[in-house]
């Protein structure tokens, strides 16, 4: 049982404070603090940065978006991706996405994510429209919705998870050099799994501003049509 | 056996029960994985050009494939550690 719930360190105001949550804490100032001092010593870094997740994203979106709109939401979500599934490799700490409830915050962002940006691209009326457009389909893409969030959710913690659990079972067996390999796999892991993160959230994000798109194409195919 | 009291038996079946599970779910995946695998790396050598693409499709559809066996532990992490029949009724 303590293997897979977080402990609790302290009550703030009658509050649990787990130790992921102490460790989100370390490595939010350890953000800020980097970003600080890109900001300040290597502007350029920072550029190249956006630069890279600006392509990751631009090569999921549709042509015609700029990526640089979701960047707020995406880009955020992967640099602390990157640091969290990481984040174990340091003594005394945790990862933070190693606890259900941190992976299922930030799946509930990104399914908040797509229906707000598929309003803000259509409008509220044509958005419920493109969502039910064959009616009968309706019922099966809300059950793909909860689904694909769940699914995000659990991936992440699961992956982060197991790979922690392999190091520390290891660790208990052997505690030297072995556990070493293992820990270089979980961080390769948790690397692809915020990469993997970046690029399903850019796709569901993608698929509600997209449908549009689509249809509009259709509508201007068959005025061509009729026309010739 | 059946002088076994009730909580032992039920945990020596857990332990039989997600061992076979843990095997059928890795097993599965793997096979799938390495399919997939095959398929990209003949796209590439037919086609050296579409690496980079079919590079991009194959991490993404991997770690998908990888998520069912990830669904199998973590079923079997929570009988495992933390056993509901166990914790209601003994």
């Amino acid at each position: 049982m303590d293997a897979i719930t977080p402990q609790i360190i302290f009550y703030l105001y009658g509050l649990p404070i787990t130790n992921t949550v102490v460790s989100t804490w370390v490595m939010m100032f350890l953000i800020i603090a980097l970003a600080i001092l890109i900001k300040f010593m290597k502007p350029s870094y920072g550029e190249w940065l956006i630069e890279f997740i600006n392509n990751i994203i631009g090569s999921v979106m549709p042509a015609d978006k700029d990526p640089k709109d979701f960047l707020v939401v995406l880009g955020t979500l992967a640099i602390f991706l990157l640091f969290a599934n990481i984040f174990s490799i340091i003594p005394m700490m945790v990862s933070p996405t190693a606890n259900i409830n941190t992976t299922i915050a930030l799946a509930v962002i990104v399914f908040f994510a797509v229906h707000i940006y598929g309003i803000r691209e259509k409008g509220l009326w044509g958005y419920i429209k493109d969502f039910a457009s064959p009616i009968f389909i309706l019922p099966l893409e809300i059950v793909s919705q909860f689904s694909r969030t769940l699914s995000l959710a659990v991936r992440l913690f699961g992956n982060i998870l197991s790979t922690d659990l392999i190091v520390a079972i290891v660790f208990i067996l052997v505690p030297f050099i072995i556990p070493l390999p293992l820990a270089a796999l979980g961080m390769l892991t948790g690397v692809l799994q915020a990469y993997i993160f970046l690029v399903l959230a850019s796709l569901y994000i993608a698929s509600g501003v997209e449908i549009q798109e689509r249809e509009k194409e259709r509508k201007r195919l068959k005025k061509e049509g009729a026309k010739s | 056996m059946w002088e076994l009291d009730p909580s032992t038996l039920i945990t020596v079946l857990t332990i039989l029960g997600s061992t076979i599970g843990i095997v059928l779910g890795c097993i599965v995946p793997a096979i799938m994985e390495g399919i997939a695998v095959q398929k990209a790396l003949d796209g590439i050598t037919r086609q050296p050009d579409a690496a980079n693409d079919l590079r991009t499709t194959l991490l993404i559809s991997m770690a998908l494939l990888e998520s069912t066996a990830i669904y199998a532990l973590l079923v079997i992490l929570v009988i495992l550690f933390a056993n509901p029949v166990l914790d209601r009724f003994f």
